[in-house]
């Protein structure tokens, strides 16, 4: 009668759990504002989130403008040409998770495919403060194209018993640059 | 036959669209095979039920699923349970045959888990093989069994902390685990070496009074399926009670919370030298075979 209580006790948990994750889309921070800066220390400004995918545009100033005047005015963007993008990793594939869930992070990609730099923004990795959390790694990610493999152990540089940590984020981040360059780029435009 | 020619991709990316078999199992395969051997040896050791096999298990346990990979089952996993959040499964195949494999196997026989597979179960198996019966402080009996309880107070503790906070990182001060990965702060291995001393006085300490998977575990023993056999003999008879190092056997009765299939009793009740079971069975024999010539 006690195993049976116990087993029934597993699956009606089981059950609520699993109904009470609905599709909706990951919560993220919703003030990232002040990293925007890390990534495009050079931009002028940016457009609001939205759009298919998420996403914000990073605009520069326009050359033409008064340069005495102060920069980032709305008036002197350069809105026909951006200069960048940013997105989250977990708007681009939420399905892809690391060892205790996804890894939120947030990536600003220039118009020629190049990762100009990645914020790891929020994770709950038992072992991210030796693999992800480390300014290391967001470090060597600066530069990276999405033409590059995103391989752990190649070109993403391996922690050891991090391996599950290092492979979500190396899956989220390939996966989500190359979603996020097909939908705004042209393959001439990436090497 | 014209089959569908899906467009090629401009793009050129070197990841192939659909992945094929070869490309998942590719970088795995090796840790599958070292992880089914292990599991393998695991098992034939409990069910061969030798103690030189068990301490190979250990060997192996501590050496490459400790020190080398560290498979090991944390409150992390039950964390996991909590927020529904686990590893893709194509890509982490490994990990998921530990785990199912932890959770058969408690199914089928109780926390063998921790009794043979866990490296820190392993570990503090080992010290105590080593360490002078002298310096063993015996805790009394009815300690030992309100103690037990500790666990479950603790897994209960550490589950409501995470709800309430969502801080994963509480797990290295609920769980010495992390010290196969070689990683830890000063404070987190000063607390360390203070487990680990009272272990040399208290045998199993962690693992009988404060390991809140072994709580977990303990729980999900009551569904075990293949249970110690005790025979009527064991309703009076006391010699597998004081032997079993885990306070695990109270009388007649098996405290599945707390047996971690060590196997010391079963070896007890295999020996016909021992067991009083097979001795009265042996002296009855004895008995017998001279009672026919006793006058009529």
């Amino acid at each position: 009668m006690k195993r049976f209580g116990v087993l029934l006790l597993l699956l009606v948990s089981a059950g609520l759990v699993t109904l009470s994750a609905q599709t909706k889309r990951i919560f993220t921070n919703p003030r990232p504002e002040a990293h925007f800066k890390t990534l495009f220390p050079n931009a002028a400004g940016v457009s609001s989130f939205g759009g298919a995918p998420l996403h914000w545009k990073v605009y520069g100033a326009d050359p033409k403008a008064n340069p005495a005047a102060p920069p980032a005015s709305a008036g002197e963007l350069r809105r026909d040409k951006p200069i960048g993008y940013i997105f989250w990793t977990t708007d681009l594939v939420p399905n892809e998770r690391a060892y205790h869930g996804p890894i939120h992070m947030l990536v600003g990609m220039d118009t020629r495919g190049i990762l100009q730099g990645v914020v790891v923004d929020y994770n709950s990795e038992p072992y991210g403060y030796f693999s992800i959390d480390l300014p290391e790694f967001v470090a060597r990610l600066k530069g990276k194209s999405v033409r590059d493999p995103f391989v752990v152990g190649k070109d993403i540089q391996a922690v050891s018993r991090a391996s599950i940590t290092m492979n979500g984020a190396a899956r989220a981040l390939r996966d989500a640059s190359r979603s996020v360059a097909k939908a705004f780029l042209s393959p001439d435009q990436v090497k | 036959m014209s089959a569908f020619q899906p467009a090629p991709d401009p793009w050129g990316f070197d990841e192939t669209p659909v992945e094929t078999w070869a490309d998942i199992l590719g970088p795995q395969y090796l840790d599958l095979a070292l992880l089914t051997a292990f599991i393998a040896l695991a098992v034939y050791s409990f069910k061969r039920k030798t103690v030189a096999l068990k301490y190979l298990t250990f060997a192996a346990a501590i050496g490459y699923m400790g020190f080398a990979k560290s498979y090991l089952i944390s409150i992390t996993n039950i964390f996991s349970i909590v927020d529904w959040s686990w590893p893709v499964v194509k890509y982490n195949l490994a990990w998921y045959l530990f785990f199912g494999f932890t959770v058969v196997s408690t199914i089928l026989w109780g926390r063998l888990y921790c009794g043979r597979v866990c490296a820190y179960g392993a570990l503090t198996q080992t010290l105590d093989a080593v360490i002078p019966r002298r310096w063993r402080v015996e805790v009394p009996k009815a300690i030992e069994q309100r103690a037990a309880w500790i666990k479950f107070g603790i897994l209960f503790g550490v589950i409501s902390y995470y709800i309430i906070t969502r801080d994963v990182q509480i797990y290295q001060y609920v769980e010495p685990f992390w010290m196969f990965g070689l990683f830890g702060t000063p404070l987190l291995w000063t607390l360390l070496a203070v487990l680990l001393v009272a272990t040399v006085f208290v045998r199993n300490l962690y693992c009988r009074f404060l390991c809140p998977v072994g709580a977990t575990l303990g729980l999900m023993s009551y569904l075990t399926v293949f249970r110690i056999k005790r025979w009527s003999e064991c309703n009076t008879c006391r010699i597998c009670e004081k032997a079993c190092e885990w306070g695990a056997i109270d009388g007649p009765k098996i405290l599945v919370t707390e047996c971690v299939r060590c196997d010391d009793c079963e070896r007890l009740y295999a020996d016909p030298k021992k067991c009083p079971h097979w001795r009265i069975i042996e002296y009855n024999d004895r008995k017998l075979a001279v009672l026919p010539l006793r006058p009529v």
